[in-house]
C-alpha cells in the first residue's frame, strides 16, 4: 500500500466513523436537554428526563414485558437450536443438506413476510396475538443462528472426549450433559447473548404478534407518533448502554471460544 | 501357549468388515490375565480395529469376544470392564485432574469417600500428587499421558487398552514413559492390550507381541521369538534390520538346514520346520549377528568377502560385505567401531551361528 492510498483509507475510515457515532452521540445528548423539544439550540442541560423513565412504571413495565420475552424465547432457542445441531451435525443421511438449508431459512426470510405469515399461523392455531405469540416468533427466527454457532463449536469437539466417556461407563443422556454441554458452554453464552438482542430489538415480529400490551420497540415507536419528546432520547439511550455491553460481552466470549477455551 | 495363567479375553475368530474392505480377518487367540501384550503393524493392519472391538467401539461382523469367560461381543463400551486410554488423551478440558480421574469412579456408583481415596491412591501411584486440582491444559504431554493412565486405571477394569499413547511424546520422553508404563504394568498385574507401529516400543515393553498385517496375524510370540526367528518376510522387515538370503535347500547337517546361496553353502535353522531338499526358500539375518575375522577362523564354515561400504553410524558402523561374484551377494553387518576400522578391507571373513540365519515359513 503506497503512503498515499494509506492516507486515503483512514480519511474514509474516519468519515464513516463519524456518520456512524454523530447521531448516536446527538441522541445521547438531546435525552439531557432542558426542553419539551427535540432540536439545536440547546439552552439547558437536566437528568429529569432520565428521572421520569425510571419512574414511569408504563416504561418500566414494558421493559419487563420486552425482558421477559428476550430470556424466555432466548431459553427456548438455546434448547433447540442444541437439539437441532446434534441432530445435524455428527449424522450422515440423505437429504442432510435440504435439512440444513430448512433450519437457516427462516434466519434469511424477510423479517416483514415471516411476521405477516407467523400471524396468519397463529390465528390457524388459535393462538392469542400476544406474548406467547411473540416468543414463539423468536424464536423461530433465533434457532438458526443457535444451531450455526453450536455446530462449529460441536465440529471441534474430539470424537474421542465422548467415547472415553462412554469407555468410563456414560450412556449417551450422560455423556451428552456431562462432556458434550459444558464443551458447548462458550458457544452457549455467546449465542444467547446474541439472541436476546435480536429478541430485544425486533420491532416487525413484535408488532404483527402483539397484543395490547407494545414491547419496548412498539411503545417508541407509538410515543414517535405523538411527538418527539426527550424522554424516547432518555429511553433510547439506556436501551443503547445495555445492549452495547450484553454485545460486546457475547462477542469477547465467542472470540474466546473460537480460541479454543 | 504353554502359561498356565488364566485366558482373560478370548477373541474368536473374529472378523470386521467395512464396506468392502476386510480390516480384520478371522482373528483367533487368546490373552491371558496380567500379560502386557502389544499388538504391532502398519497403519491399516487392523490392530486399532481389533482394540475398539475389545473396547466396544466397534462390533465384529463374525465371531465371538469373550472377557473373563463372559460374552461381551454386542455390549455398548459404558458396560464393559474394559478401559482405554486414548491416542489423544481425550482428558475431559473443563474438569481438573481428580474429577478426570474420579469420573468413571462416580458412574460406577462409588461413595464419595471411595471416589477420593481410590483418585487420592491412584494420583500418588502416578506421581501426580500435586495436580489433583489443575487443569488438562495446564500439564505436560507427560502428565497428561499419566492422567489418562489414572483415569483409565480407575475403575479396576479387567483389561487395559492403550492406543498408541506414546505417539504424540517427544522421543526422550517417550523412551521414559516405556520404562515407566512397563513398571505400572508389573505393579498392578493389570492385563495390558498395547497397539502401535513403533517396534521399539513393542520390544522394550511386551511379554508378548502379535505382528499384524493385512488384517491378519503374521506371528505371534515373545520380543527374541519375534526378532531373532521372525517366521515370514514381513516380520524379518518390519522389526530391526536384516539380511535376506534367497536360496534352495541342500540338505541338512545335524540340526542346520544347509542352503545354496548364489553358489555358497550357508547354514541356518527352520526351527523345529523341516524343509525339503530342492525347495526354494528365503532366510533372515540379523546384522549384528554377522562375525567378522581379518584371518580364517580354523572351525566352522567362514565365508571369504571383501568391504564394498562402510558407514559410520555412531554406536555401531555398518558394512557392506560382498561375498560372491554377483552383485547382490551382499551381507550386512553392524560392528562397533574400532572392529570395522581394524578388519583388511579387501579380505575378510565372516560367519554366523546356524541358528542365527532363520529360515522363514513363506
Amino acid at each position: 500500500m503506497t503512503r498515499h492510498t494509506r492516507i486515503l483509507m483512514s480519511v474514509i475510515y474516519s468519515a464513516f466513523v463519524v456518520y456512524l457515532f454523530v447521531p448516536l452521540a446527538l441522541m445521547v445528548m438531546m435525552g439531557f436537554k432542558d426542553s419539551k423539544f427535540i432540536g439545536f439550540p440547546i439552552r439547558g442541560w437536566t437528568t429529569e428526563w432520565y428521572a421520569g423513565v425510571f419512574q414511569d412504571s408504563e416504561v418500566l413495565g414494558v421493559f419487563a414485558y420486552s425482558m421477559t420475552i428476550a430470556v424466555s424465547s432466548t431459553l427456548l432457542s438455546l434448547v433447540i437450536g442444541v437439539w437441532v445441531a446434534t441432530f445435524l451435525g455428527p449424522n450422515k443421511f440423505r437429504g442432510k443438506l435440504i435439512v440444513f438449508a430448512l433450519t437457516c431459512l427462516p434466519a434469511v426470510i424477510p423479517g416483514i413476510i415471516s411476521a405477516i405469515s407467523l400471524r396468519i399461523f397463529a390465528r390457524f392455531l388459535s393462538i392469542e396475538p400476544g406474548m406467547f405469540a411473540i416468543i414463539l416468533g423468536h424464536t423461530v427466527h433465533n434457532v438458526p443462528f443457535v444451531a450455526l454457532v453450536v455446530m462449529a463449536r460441536l465440529a471441534t469437539l474430539p470424537k474421542s472426549h465422548i467415547e472415553a466417556a462412554q469407555d468410563l461407563g456414560a450412556d449417551k443422556m450422560v455423556a451428552f450433559f456431562r462432556i458434550t454441554l459444558p464443551y458447548l458452554l462458550p458457544a452457549l453464552i455467546g449465542a444467547g447473548i446474541f439472541c436476546m438482542l435480536l429478541s430485544f430489538d425486533d420491532f416487525v415480529r413484535a408488532f404483527f404478534l402483539g397484543g395490547y400490551q407494545p414491547t419496548l420497540p412498539v411503545l417508541i415507536f407509538a410515543m414517535l407518533r405523538t411527538g418527539m419528546s426527550p424522554e424516547i432520547n432518555a429511553i433510547s439511550t439506556v436501551v443503547l448502554i445495555l445492549t452495547a455491553v450484553l454485545g460486546l460481552w457475547a462477542e469477547r466470549s465467542m472470540r474466546r471460544m473460537n480460541k479454543g477455551a | 501357549m504353554t502359561d498356565q495363567r488364566d485366558v482373560i479375553v478370548h477373541l474368536d475368530k473374529i472378523t470386521k468388515r467395512f464396506g468392502s474392505t476386510v480390516a480384520v480377518d478371522k482373528l483367533d487367540m487368546e490373552i491371558m490375565a496380567g500379560e502386557f501384550v502389544t499388538f504391532l503393524g502398519p497403519s491399516g493392519c487392523g490392530k486399532s480395529t481389533t482394540l475398539r472391538m475389545l473396547g466396544g467401539f466397534e462390533t465384529p461382523n463374525e465371531g465371538r469376544i469373550t472377557l473373563g469367560g463372559a460374552d461381551v461381543t454386542r455390549l455398548p463400551p459404558n458396560r464393559r470392564d474394559v478401559n482405554m486410554v486414548f491416542q489423544d488423551y481425550a482428558l475431559f478440558p473443563h474438569m481438573t485432574v481428580g474429577k478426570n480421574v474420579a469420573f468413571g469412579l462416580e458412574l460406577k456408583g462409588k461413595t464419595r469417600s471411595e471416589i477420593d481415596r481410590r483418585t487420592e491412591e491412584l494420583l500418588e501411584f502416578l506421581q501426580l500428587g500435586g495436580f489433583r486440582d489443575r487443569t488438562p491444559d495446564q500439564l505436560s504431554g507427560g502428565q497428561r499421558q499419566r492422567v489418562a493412565l489414572a483415569r483409565a486405571l480407575a475403575p479396576d477394569p479387567k483389561l487395559l487398552l492403550l492406543d498408541e499413547p506414546l505417539g504424540a511424546l517427544d522421543a526422550k520422553l517417550r523412551a521414559q514413559v516405556q520404562v515407566e508404563l512397563k513398571d505400572i504394568q508389573k505393579r498392578t498385574g493389570k492385563t495390558f492390550f498395547f497397539v502401535t507401529h513403533d517396534q521399539d516400543e513393542a520390544l522394550t515393553m511386551s511379554d508378548r507381541i502379535v505382528v499384524m498385517n493385512a488384517g491378519r496375524v503374521e506371528q505371534d510370540g515373545t520380543p527374541e521369538e519375534l526378532y531373532f526367528r521372525p517366521q515370514s518376510r514381513f516380520v524379518a522387515e518390519f522389526i530391526g534390520e536384516t539380511n535376506l538370503l534367497e536360496g534352495t535347500v541342500r540338505g541338512s547337517d545335524g540340526d542346520a538346514i544347509v542352503i545354496d546361496w548364489n553358489g555358497i553353502e550357508v547354514r541356518g535353522s527352520a526351527h523345529g520346520a523341516k524343509p525339503a531338499t530342492g525347495d526354494a526358500v528365503m532366510a533372515a539375518l540379523r546384522l549384528e549377528n554377522v562375525n567378522c575375522y581379518s584371518t580364517r577362523p580354523q572351525a566352522g564354515n567362514a565365508i571369504e568377502g571383501r568391504i564394498v561400504n562402510k558407514l559410520f553410524k555412531g554406536s555401531r558402523t555398518a558394512l557392506d560385505i560382498r561375498v560372491g561374484e554377483r552383485d547382490d551377494a551382499v551381507i550386512k553387518a553392524y560392528l562397533d567401531a574400532r572392529e570395522a576400522d581394524s578388519l583388511p578391507p579387501e579380505q575378510l571373513w565372516i560367519d554366523w551361528d546356524a541358528d542365527r540365519l532363520s529360515v522363514l515359513r513363506d
